[in-house]
């Protein structure tokens, strides 16, 4: 948030409102498995974690489930991709480095000890990335002073138009709330043909920028959306009552609750590295 | 249809075929007025020295007419509490014209006298349930939130009225959403009664004569909201002496003035502005000096006696509020509202009431910058005509009926991107609705003991061209799913049709003079209505017209109370119980995105709802010490496929106990205090009931049911002081007024955040670079307001 807003709201509101930790007595719910599932066709990338939920308050380690059945399977050719869980990242990889067909759809199967669940996706075609420049920008409202990356690329499609941008700086994902930066149609698909500014991102010299660019299906953009949503819910009046993102994943055997999300996407990416020399 | 129509007009042609004795004139008329201010003066008490029992009080224009049932000449009586009383002998030669009586105040009156239109046991004999007046007096002596004295605030006192939470202005009457209150300025709607994001409400109290708030039984003159009518009427300037009111309070001032034009026409004007921004310019940082946040309010009436059958007043209100950072940012909100009202004396047994008005609703928000500037507005407007005919063929039987036509337009939202901005411009289309209603309502006497008022409304409804319609796969809308195809409409052609009968039946049955049993039923249709999913009207709120897809809401309300007075009506107690049934309640899909899409139907969800409760009320209007008690249980519940698996859920404003006390005391003629207490259940929220990690976020996990859990207790208590300056014989009157709003500084929660603490601070800040050593789970609770102090000095001249 910028300065200036801040300082608004301190000089006006924050006078009175005061914030403390409370503690609230919470119910309780049974562990629920949590699925976090990426296929796209770049290997690094693919990876299926299974987790349970906890108590609100708990402190300790989330449970990993290490000996589910997990497998992708092609729904055009009936190929199964299997996958084995990697004590070391504690996460399931396909194996021998499998990645998905751009165009194809793809279904995961996750069997546990309790339950069979499954989710569905499309690995939809990717639009073009071209190039990525910088400019150094002055301070303004809901801006900060420094580089500012630039994003020149094309998107020829008139459906699907769901996509997220993940910002990586010096190696490091950006994953604040504020750092989520998804898009649709609704202000044309026109806005990577002349540069497409990423406002919300400051950096500084030398640092190294790499973006990867999803291109998503409906529901994971919903997802997504629903997911920052959340993150953003103060639960206050202005608000909308919060809900858990609503998943792609289903359970198919016993009905019970499930978790998480099946990504599927091509994945896109492109770097740059800051130099005030190039400038 | 057609049988709708006939039975409409079949009571109506039954209601009016009455012996007509009209033209008759004999009757004595007059009006009765303040001699200091030259206003009339509704409810004072008129009747014949001979015969106590046969009176009248004065309406809301200080008029009345009696029938000289033992002939004339003969003494007649009126008496206005804190007046001196007037007697006056009637003679043959007063027949047929309009008399005037002027009442003065009694030297040992108190210093304001409340004017009331109610009679004093007009609670008890009255038709009215579940209505409740707050006379503007009153609310300017309750404490007021930054010592700003806020007519919505002051209506959440009340029984059967709930808030969302602290620091909202939002009411949600008898279980319906704040929405379906139609709050009109003489006679003109306010589509949004909020300043600064809903903290305040839209009215200057000094520009406010009087408000009815109809809540139970709401009479067929009236429609269009489901849950209440809240019938604001603007002051009208005295014909007498030019005078003025206003205040220096600690975030606005005020300033009205009044006085003749000439001897049968008068104005009032009225001006708010607060001044949060002239104290930001005054500071030396650039950051904070180049800001901007305000709101200012305009109010305004004119009056004209054309003759002294014929009354004509126009009122106009504007109100705006602007938030602005550094000029590259702006967001404002304007309503502007106008009405022309012409009443009629046609003769002294029928009255006639004409309105035209026009109420216009407009955001503005603008972004400046190279790459993704924008200017986004959006307007809404309704615009009507009403004819209202008033009979009163005989003593205890009155008709009104007549005929209300309505057109509601929401412009086309009109997002423009900066010539050089990379997003392109939305494309939205105009809906329009336009209504017409028919109403007929007859009060009438079935013996001495028993009253009732049956009324009739018919609203035929239909959405209109200029516009589009979707056509989708199996007529459900979906997210993302599939449009068939596209109707196009043209102006005024009909897109959608609906028609409603609304039956509003009242009783009264009167055990003795000072205690009754009253119970009505009411069905009333709602055509427009905002699609939201948060509890709070926020500016940019898009109301939906009833359409093709979305269906008008309905609601079915029985209610049934006692009222009885004690100790000759210094006393009032009531009890009250209603049960109310909502039909066609939308709410909104989970994500769902409502401010550009142009098909609001496919993020719309469809269901049902209920209500019902018991309300208390013991009030004391009269002695040095007046106010009120109230306690209200009630529940609400909502049931709609796709939201809490589709069971019954209660919505936030779901607050089973709701305490009110007011009290204030005078202790003298200078020096009088105001306390109040307020305590109610905490909202109906959903809490957490474990954690996850997903996506490098840790989250919530949410039950699947919505609402099952609560905020802590609300309890608060305000004071305010109130001292007059001393009398010095001048036309100048100040007085000072030194308010506590939450004396005991009790930390009511506004939101709670489910986060991680880190380093055991709850506003860590990561990007300083301290680095993190300790990382728990945890909840951080908001809280608005402390102990909140203000003063304000009030005068008159």
């Amino acid at each position: 948030m910028s300065k200036h807003l801040k300082y608004l709201i301190i000089a006006l509101l924050a006078l009175t409102a005061c914030q403390e930790e409370v503690f609230l007595d919470l119910s309780r719910v049974d562990p629920i498995t949590v699925i976090e599932a990426t296929w796209t066709d770049n290997a690094s990338m693919n990876q299926v974690r299974i987790i349970q939920s906890r108590d609100y308050y708990d402190t300790t380690a989330f449970t990993k489930i290490e000996d589910a059945k997990v497998s992708i399977f092609n729904e055009e050719t009936g190929q199964e991709i299997e996958f084995a869980f990697f004590e070391p990242r504690k996460v399931y990889l396909p194996l021998n480095n499998q990645t998905a067909k751009i165009g194809e759809r793809y279904r995961l199967v996750v069997e546990t000890q309790e339950d069979v669940f499954e989710g569905s996706g499309t690995v939809l075609e990717p639009p073009t990335l071209d190039s990525i420049t910088y400019e150094f920008k002055e301070e303004r409202i809901f801006r900060e002073e420094g580089y500012y990356v630039k994003v020149y690329g094309k998107i020829p499609f008139t459906e699907d138009n769901f996509y997220r941008v993940r910002v990586i700086k010096n190696d490091t994902l950006l994953n604040r709330r504020s750092d989520y930066l998804l898009f649709d149609d609704s202000f044309g698909t026109s806005i990577l043909d002349n540069g497409f500014e990423l406002s919300g991102f400051v950096f500084g010299q030398n640092d190294r920028v790499r973006l990867e660019l999803f291109r998503l299906n409906r529901e994971m953009f919903n997802y997504y959306n629903q997911l920052v949503s959340l993150i953003f819910n103060d639960g206050g009046l202005f608000s909308p009552p919060p809900q858990n993102p609503e998943s792609n994943i289903k359970s198919v055997q016993n009905g019970s609750p499930v978790l998480g999300f099946f990504l599927t996407t091509p994945f896109v990416t492109a770097s740059v590295t800051i130099d005030e020399q190039d400038e | 249809m057609r049988m709708k129509l006939s039975v409409f007009f079949l009571v109506l042609g039954i209601l009016i075929k009455i012996p007509p004795v009209f033209g008759q004139q004999t009757m004595v008329t007059g009006v009765v007025i303040e001699r200091e201010s030259g206003l009339p003066l509704p409810g004072a008490n008129v009747f014949w020295e001979a015969n106590r029992e046969k009176g009248t009080v004065t309406d809301v224009d200080g008029r009345f007419s009696l029938s000289p049932e033992l002939g004339l000449p003969q003494n007649l009586s009126i008496t206005y509490l804190g007046f001196e009383t007037i007697i006056r002998s009637i003679g043959p030669k007063d027949l047929n014209k309009e008399l005037r009586f002027f009442l003065s105040a009694e030297a040992m009156s108190l210093d304001e006298i409340v004017i009331s239109e109610r009679s004093p046991d007009q609670n008890v004999k009255s038709m009215e349930i579940g209505k409740d007046k707050l006379p503007i007096a009153t609310l300017k002596t309750i404490p007021a939130l930054f010592g700003e004295v806020d007519l919505l605030r002051g209506l959440q006192l009340l029984p059967g009225v709930q808030s969302a939470g602290e620091g909202t202005t939002g009411l949600f009457v008898r279980g319906g959403s704040a929405d379906q209150n139609l709050l009109q300025i003489d006679g003109a709607p306010v589509y949004n009664p909020s300043h600064f994001f809903g903290f305040f409400s839209v009215f200057n109290s000094d520009a406010l004569e009087n408000v009815d708030l109809y809540k139970g039984n709401i009479p067929a003159q009236y429609g269009g909201r489901l849950s209440s009518l809240i019938d604001v009427t603007f002051k009208e300037g005295n014909t007498e002496k030019l005078r003025g009111e206003g205040g220096i309070g600690t975030i606005s001032s005020r300033l009205s003035l009044d006085g003749p034009l000439s001897d049968n026409s008068s104005y009032f004007l009225s001006a708010r502005r607060t001044y949060a921004d002239v104290f930001l310019r005054l500071s030396g940082d650039e950051d904070l000096n180049q800001n901007n946040l305000y709101f200012y309010d305009l109010s305004s009436k004119f009056m004209f006696r054309p003759s002294e059958k014929d009354k004509i007043t126009f009122s106009t209100y504007f109100g705006r509020d602007f938030l602005g950072l550094s000029e590259q940012f702006g967001f404002g909100w304007q309503n502007f509202v106008n009405s022309l009202v012409w009443k009629r004396n046609i003769n002294d047994r029928t009255y006639l009431d004409v309105s035209a008005y026009h109420s216009r609703y407009k955001y503005d928000l603008r972004f400046d910058d190279e790459d993704t500037g924008f200017r986004w507005d959006n307007t809404l407007s309704e615009t009507g005509i009403r004819g209202e005919l008033i009979l009163m063929p005989r003593e205890n039987l009155r008709i009104n009926t007549g005929i209300h036509s309505q057109l509601y337009h929401f412009a086309a939202i009109d997002f423009r991107p900066d010539p050089n901005s990379a997003i392109e411009p939305i494309e939205s289309n105009p809906r329009t609705g336009f209504q017409n209603n028919f109403f007929v309502a007859a009060t009438f006497d079935l013996n001495s003991k028993t009253s009732m008022e049956a009324g009739l409304r018919l609203g035929l409804y239909q959405q209109i061209g200029r516009g589009i319609d979707y056509i989708y796969e199996n007529d459900n809308p979906e997210p993302g799913g599939p449009i068939l195809d596209t109707l196009s409409f043209n102006r005024f052609q009909t897109m959608k049709f609906y028609q409603g009968l609304e039956p509003r039946i009242a009783l009264r049955y009167l055990f003795r003079e000072d205690f009754s049993f009253k119970a009505a039923y009411n069905r009333n249709f709602q055509y427009v209505q905002v699609a939201t999913n948060s509890s709070a009207g926020l500016p940019i709120d898009r109301w939906v017209p009833a359409g093709t897809y979305i269906k008008p809401i309905r609601s079915d309300q029985f209610s049934a109370g006692l009222f009885k007075n004690f100790q000759n009506n210094l006393w009032e107690l009531s009890v009250e119980g209603y049960y109310k049934d909502f039909r066609n309640l939308i709410d909104l899909r989970q994500g769902a995105n409502m401010l550009f899409t142009d098909n609001l139907e496919t993020e719309i969800l469809t269901g049902d709802g209920w209500a019902y409760g018991a309300e208390f009320l013991l009030r004391r209007n009269l002695g040095k010490t007046t106010g009120w008690l109230s306690y209200t249980y009630s529940r609400v519940f909502r049931k709609i496929e796709g939201i809490s698996e589709g069971l019954p859920y209660n919505p936030r404003f779901d607050r089973p106990h709701d305490v009110a006390v007011v009290v204030t005391h005078e202790f003298n003629k200078r020096l009088s205090a105001s306390v109040n207490f307020i305590y109610t259940t905490g909202v109906a929220v959903t809490f957490p009931k474990g954690t996850y990690e997903v996506d490098n976020q840790k989250l919530p996990v949410y039950g699947p049911l919505r609402n099952e859990d609560r905020f802590p207790d609300y309890h608060r208590m305000d004071a305010s002081v109130n001292l007059k300056n001393r009398e010095k014989g001048r036309k100048w009157k100040g007085s000072w007024n030194l308010s506590v709003y939450n004396l005991y500084g009790r930390k009511n929660p506004f939101s709670f955040q489910f986060t991680d603490i880190l380093n055991d601070q709850i506003n860590f800040d990561q990007s300083a670079g301290i680095p993190v050593e300790s990382r728990r789970p945890g909840v951080v609770m908001t809280y608005l307001f402390s102990i909140v102090p203000a003063v304000s000095y009030n005068f008159t001249f």
